[in-house]
């Protein structure tokens, strides 16, 4: 039972991270706009999850911006930056996530050759955080450290999702097209997918021509989340592919385009011998029709 | 944009560089895309599109040496234009983190890369705007017919393409001579020219659209024609800038523009270049004359000519031509878009008669190629382009 002192505690002790939160925001937000040069603020000490606060504002600022420059600056100075490089070899997990999330909030390109060795770390906390950092720093030195982790342990859904919003322009259309292991270049061709780039069109459709299954079933989505009108005909006739999970794929790609002619294409999966291309067939029959 | 860095920062970022190689026909940027890397063309050359549906037009043709991406990479704002590879390219990119990264910790520099990225992306835009307003204005398009040799026929292609248009588009289609130092386009069609374009380039602003047009003769079949120059003499009194100056008040009168350049790139024809949407190249199956058009082709090609703006045209002259077509297409390494079947005297005998071929007599050879490259023309840059109605490319696509 939660007595009325108690009670009383908790929501003074709420309202003091509530204030503090906002004198950390307002004290950032004087940093960045130039108000201030000086930031007196620790990144991992107090209630407050001051790297959170980081992170929300610099989320919004682009890579070399004046206000995000100041940033790095104002903590280059108090030396948090230097401190959160060396927590990345800590022994602590939990102080390397801290540092990861740091030098990801400050998108501290020269931390990336740090970063990267964590994504191979045991814990996969660590990975984790490691993977949204360099998603965060963004570049090519972090594309190609996630593109190697994904070769060396294997494709997950966040090194996937960091992996698109790390990629600099035609990075991912070039590495659909390089040498690589097995199993990358289908996670290489869902972040094409995931980044929603025109430009991925062409070599994701090349890609779904002469792909292996697994490649075309992953091509054929990717198609539909960039929304690329131009691949409809190539779609529509990988309803008719001899693998199911590639018919599956097309159905659902085609259900998230907006093109006139794909209600009788879809029509044709009510009788596939797959059930769940017969049940895609008919959500996607259901959107056409709500739409 | 890089001259002012200092060596060592300029191979810090060399050392940064990504090689990207993109086949022809793809695309490299789009338009009202963010982009975040800068790409230095290191080798082959790029086309640079304005895509506003239904429409898409061309601005600028990259080369070797030339970059794009700055804006969106230096000032972080969405792409201007679409950016397609017309040859096979290997390109270098930059991308931002790595621009900072090196140049970073001195702000001055980056502002001094962010202003000159500013004004590129200014005068780009006016580029970009002069480009497109005839597009969207509806003006002429103008169509260049070059032939390296004389005496293939060049004048007869332009003349008879300009009777084809007509057809379609009585009074809107224009015949300009620029086929010097003889040009003979008006004598061909039966008409007496009294006034022409090198004679106005001293008449004043105000009066200049005025006495242009009072120079146009009209043909009475629908053709309409203005001579360059009427004697030998003159030809050097068509500047590059009269030439602009007239094309761009004529460009709001007609629909077509056709001009024959005749044999030689001087400066008006050098000018003019700029100026057209297509290009169509007259040949004749001798060795000469194919020689010629091969080294036309890889001149046009360097100038930047799209490759599907960039029509040629064989002209048999004789009932046995002593070059093949296929040996034509070998040696110009590229095919050749339309053959005209020889015509015997029929071209020399409508010229007695003030007659165009392609109006008075549609049996002719040289109608039914002046008719086939009407279609062309019009799949490229008339109504049906803009529609998509007749299933050929869109205005400027690079065909797939």
């Amino acid at each position: 039972m939660i007595t009325a002192p108690a009670r009383a505690a908790a929501v003074i002790e709420h309202a003091r991270v509530s204030v503090g939160r906002s004198m950390v925001r307002r004290r950032l937000r004087a940093v960045a706009d130039g108000r201030a040069t000086a930031i007196e603020i620790d990144l991992h000490r107090g209630p407050v999850d001051v790297v959170g606060e980081l992170a929300h504002l610099t989320a919004r600022l682009a890579d070399g911006s004046p206000p995000l420059a100041r940033l790095q600056a104002a903590f280059d100075q108090t030396g948090a930056s230097d401190a959160a490089i060396d927590g990345l070899a800590s022994r602590l997990a939990a102080h390397r996530i801290r540092s990861a999330r740091s030098v990801g909030a400050l998108k501290a390109e020269r931390a990336v050759a740090w970063v990267a060795p964590l994504l191979s770390a045991d814990q996969a906390e660590v990975r984790e955080a490691a993977a949204r950092a360099l998603g965060r720093i963004r570049g090519v030195r972090s594309a190609d450290a996630l593109v190697r982790a994904i070769e060396r342990r294997g494709a997950t859904r966040t090194l996937i999702v960091e992996l698109a919003r790390a990629a600099p322009d035609l990075y991912l259309e070039a590495a659909l097209f390089g040498r690589r292991r097995a199993g990358v270049i289908p996670a290489v061709a869902a972040a094409a997918g995931l980044r929603r780039r025109q430009t991925a069109v062409g070599p994701l459709l090349a890609l779904l021509a002469s792909g292996s299954r697994k490649e075309r079933v992953v091509a054929c989505r990717a198609l539909g989340w960039i929304g690329a009108r131009r691949a409809v005909p190539v779609l529509i006739r990988a309803i008719a592919d001899r693998e199911w999970k590639v018919r599956l794929s097309a159905a659902k790609s085609l259900a998230a385009l907006h093109a006139p002619a794909r209600g009788a294409a879809l029509e044709a999966l009510l009788a596939d011998r797959n059930p769940r291309v017969q049940k895609a067939g008919r959500q996607a029959l259901r959107r056409l029709a709500m739409e | 944009m890089f001259f002012a860095l200092a060596e060592g920062t300029l191979r810090a970022l060399a050392r940064r560089l990504r090689r990207v190689t993109v086949a022809a026909g793809e695309l490299i940027l789009y338009q009202g895309e963010p982009g975040d890397s800068i790409f230095f063309i290191e080798q082959g050359r790029c086309r640079v599109v304005i895509e506003k549906p239904p429409s898409v037009v061309t601005v600028a043709v990259l080369t070797g040496g030339d970059f794009f991406g700055d804006t969106a990479c230096l000032l972080s704002r969405p792409h201007q234009a679409s950016v397609y590879a017309q040859s096979d390219c290997t390109l270098l990119a930059l991308d931002r983190q790595s621009l900072v990264s090196v140049l970073g910790r001195d702000r001055g520099l980056l502002d001094e890369l962010r202003k000159v990225a500013e004004q590129r992306f200014s005068s780009y835009a006016d580029t970009t705007v002069q480009a497109t307003w005839g597009m969207l204005l509806q003006e002429a398009t103008v169509i260049g017919v070059y032939s390296p040799k004389g005496g293939t026929g060049g004048t007869s292609i332009a003349l008879n393409l300009v009777g084809s248009l007509a057809r379609r588009y009585p009074g809107q289609v224009l015949l300009l001579d620029l086929d010097f130092p003889y040009a003979h386009a008006a004598l061909l069609a039966g008409l007496v020219p009294t006034s022409c374009l090198a004679r106005l380039g001293g008449v004043p602003a105000e009066a200049f659209e005025e006495v242009l047009l009072s120079a146009i003769l009209l043909h009475s079949s629908g053709p309409m024609i203005l001579a360059g120059a009427l004697r030998p003499e003159e030809a050097d009194d068509v500047t590059p800038e009269l030439l602009t100056r007239a094309i761009g008040v004529l460009r709001k009168t007609f629909r077509y523009i056709v001009v024959d350049l005749g044999v030689t790139i001087n400066d008006p024809a050098l000018a003019l270049l700029d100026l057209t949407q297509h290009m169509v190249l007259v040949t004749s199956p001798e060795l000469s004359a194919v020689k010629g058009a091969a080294d036309a082709v890889d001149i046009l090609l360097r100038l930047g000519t799209p490759h599907d703006r960039l029509s040629v045209i064989l002209n048999n002259r004789t009932l046995r031509p002593a070059v093949h077509r296929t040996a034509v297409e070998r040696m110009l390494k590229r095919p050749v878009d339309i053959e005209v079947g020889f015509d015997g005297p029929r071209a020399d005998q409508a010229a007695l008669k003030a007659e165009i071929l392609s109006i008075s007599n549609p049996h002719s050879e040289i109608t039914r190629a002046a008719e086939a490259l009407a279609e062309l023309i019009e799949r490229y840059h008339g109504k049906l382009a803009a529609t998509g109605a007749n299933g050929g490319p869109a205005i400027g696509h690079e065909p797939r």
